[in-house]
């Protein structure tokens, strides 16, 4: 049975290693990804989800793999999975169908040329019913 | 039943089941706490507010009162009275419904204001407190005060069950009246020292000889195991058949005298409707209607004004006025109130359509999602051992599902008409059809809103207006 002392450097052994995973997240943090998201405001139907991936300097970061999830805020409800091409040097793309009213959470996994990983979450507030004149076409 | 019959007439039955649940919501706690802050990857969000909810009204239609069985708030209270005794009795003034009334409103209210089914953290700490409300209650005052008096998912489920198939009663009264010892109440003590108890009887005050229906029945099988005769068993009826019957029960009384039963059950049918339109679209133009009506800014006062007027002014108004008719087109002498009252529990069985139709959509059109949601859990725990998450298992098709919601609905309104009728029927009038129509026409009101609620289309919202 481990002494009390020895539990303790333990603890702090795995603490200090599980801050040193999060730094490498963190490390990524110098990385921009701003979203645009077309129609505003959204609807249900297809959205048109515009990521532009940029670093510290401002130089566009091409060549990712990147693959968005969106979910909603209530549990159980349909996720949505699409991928998202680049279009231009840092400009990522991807069509979406938002199936239902309400608050989306859009998930992005980015897998960057380098290998390294980059996760970031936002949120599409508000996203309405179609409009009548949606119906008609 | 083989197997089942021993499995449940063995004394540890309830033990062995409250166990996994119990490890569950610890699961569940330290998710919500610890975990993903996203409702769908999280399992305090979707074990509670998808699969909690749905099993539990398709065990209590198919079934009984099984959750109550299972609790594991009481698996936590009853190891706790191994080392601490209650000596306190809950007091007479609160011995009635009025209070858990006020907690399950509360509930339903928190669940819209604070958007609990979107809060992994506010759920973890709702089962936290239900931990801490039952230890505390059940610390202090003897037999099971928080089953009875406190807990709002027991009121829920003692109303639900009202409709269950299945009631813990007697297989024979002459044994009962032979029956010298009374176990079934008083438990089973030691000869030798009577302050031990070996067996638990009836700590909600149900004399099984005198029991009838499920109401205040949490499916402990205390009775069950304390019947030196093996006379107490878990014996199937017809659903609502207790809802047509007004006579002396142990430990309720008589059901058209217990306005706060009566207002329980009015609460649980028109909480259900309420429960669907908070998450359908027409409640968000209302929302910002009566914002703007009001001069506020913040969700509180508008979610007030929703409630009250659902839950109070509305229920007074319809439930008043088909008494009233009632009383002066059919000739009955009953009071107005005592009218009111007796006709209220005809709406159980419908409030537990709605039920169904709302808990039953999301539970079958979510079914699979408690597998990644587990993948996930047990991968961010450095065990890789179930696979990578499968993030697209849903459940069955949404299209199917609300044909079924509509077939719980139409169920319920059936459950409701024949209660109401069989009341009527029952009546000391002239023309007890005159007695049945304003009830049959108030149930058919509540059955053309709920299918309306259920064909709007689902718009889930953290807040429209401010939280504050």
């Amino acid at each position: 049975m481990l002494s009390r002392r020895s539990s303790l450097v333990a603890l702090c052994v795995w603490l200090a290693l599980a801050q040193g995973c999060r730094h490498q997240n963190e490390s990524l943090s110098d990385l921009t990804l701003a979203h645009e998201v077309s129609p505003h405001p959204p609807r249900v139907g297809p959205v048109t989800i515009t990521l532009r991936l940029t670093d510290t300097a401002g130089r566009h970061v091409d060549g990712a793999r990147v693959t968005l999830e969106a979910n909603m805020s209530h549990a159980g409800m349909a996720p949505v999975f699409a991928d998202a091409p680049e279009t231009e040097p840092g400009r990522y793309q991807s069509s979406m169908e938002l199936t239902m009213a309400g608050d989306w959470f859009i998930m992005v996994h980015v897998n960057l040329a380098d290998g390294r990983k980059l996760d970031r979450q936002f949120e599409i507030k508000g996203v309405g019913e179609k409009l009548a004149a949606d119906f008609h076409r | 039943m083989p197997l089942v019959g021993n499995l449940l007439n063995w004394r540890h039955a309830r033990t062995l089941l409250q166990i996994p649940l119990f490890v569950i919501s610890v699961a569940m706690v330290l998710h919500g706490l610890f975990g993903p802050t996203l409702a769908p990857k999280n399992l305090a969000t979707t074990l509670t507010w998808v699969h909690f909810r749905g099993a539990l009204v398709f065990v209590l239609l198919f079934a009984g009162n099984f959750f109550c069985l299972a609790c594991p708030f009481m698996f936590v209270r009853n190891l706790a009275r191994k080392f601490f005794r209650p000596t306190r009795n809950w007091p007479r003034q609160l011995r009635n419904k009025w209070l858990s009334i006020a907690l399950l409103v509360a509930m339903l209210f928190l669940y819209e204001w604070l958007d609990l089914w979107a809060s992994p953290w506010w759920t973890a700490v709702l089962i936290i407190a239900y931990f801490a409300g039952a230890l505390l209650i059940d610390a202090v005052f003897k037999h099971a005060t928080f089953c009875k008096f406190i807990c709002p998912i027991g009121q829920f489920n003692f109303v639900a069950s009202t409709v269950s198939p299945l009631e813990v009663a007697v297989r024979d009264h002459d044994v009962c009246t032979r029956c010298a010892t009374k176990d079934c109440i008083r438990g089973v003590r030691e000869p030798a020292a009577p302050l031990v108890v070996i067996q638990r009887g009836c700590e909600l005050a149900l004399f099984q000889p005198r029991k009838v229906g499920n109401v205040d029945c949490t499916f402990c099988l205390d009775c069950v195991q304390a019947c030196p005769h093996d006379n107490v068993g878990i014996i199937s009826r017809l659903p609502a058949s207790e809802l047509m019957n007004d006579v002396m029960r142990s430990g309720v009384g008589f059901l058209s005298r217990r306005k706060d039963l009566a207002a329980l059950a009015v609460v649980f049918a028109f909480g259900a409707l309420l429960n669907v339109f908070g998450m359908v679209s027409p409640v968000y133009a209302l929302e910002q209607f009566l914002a703007t009506r009001f001069g506020v800014r913040s969700e509180l006062p508008v979610l007030a004004f929703v409630f009250a007027f659902v839950l109070v002014c509305e229920p007074l108004l319809l439930i008043g006025v088909a008494a009233w008719i009632t009383r002066v087109w059919s000739g009955s002498k009953r009071p107005l109130i005592s009218l009111a009252v007796r006709y209220s529990y005809s709406l159980a069985p419908l409030g537990f359509g709605i039920w169904l139709a709302h808990f039953g959509f999301h539970f079958l059109t979510g079914f699979y999602t408690f597998i990644p949601v587990t993948q996930a859990a047990v991968a961010d725990l450095g065990w890789a051992i179930l696979g990578q998450p499968r993030w697209g298992l849903l459940g069955f098709a949404p299209n199917v599902v609300q044909l079924l919601e509509f077939g719980f609905i139409t169920l319920g309104l059936i459950g409701s008409l024949l209660v109401s009728y069989s009341i009527a029927a029952t009546e000391e009038v002239v023309h007890s059809e005159r007695a049945f129509i304003p009830w049959a026409v108030l149930s058919l009101l509540i059955a053309v809103a709920a299918f309306w609620l259920m064909l709007q289309p689902m718009e889930m919202r953290g807040v429209v207006l401010g939280s504050g």
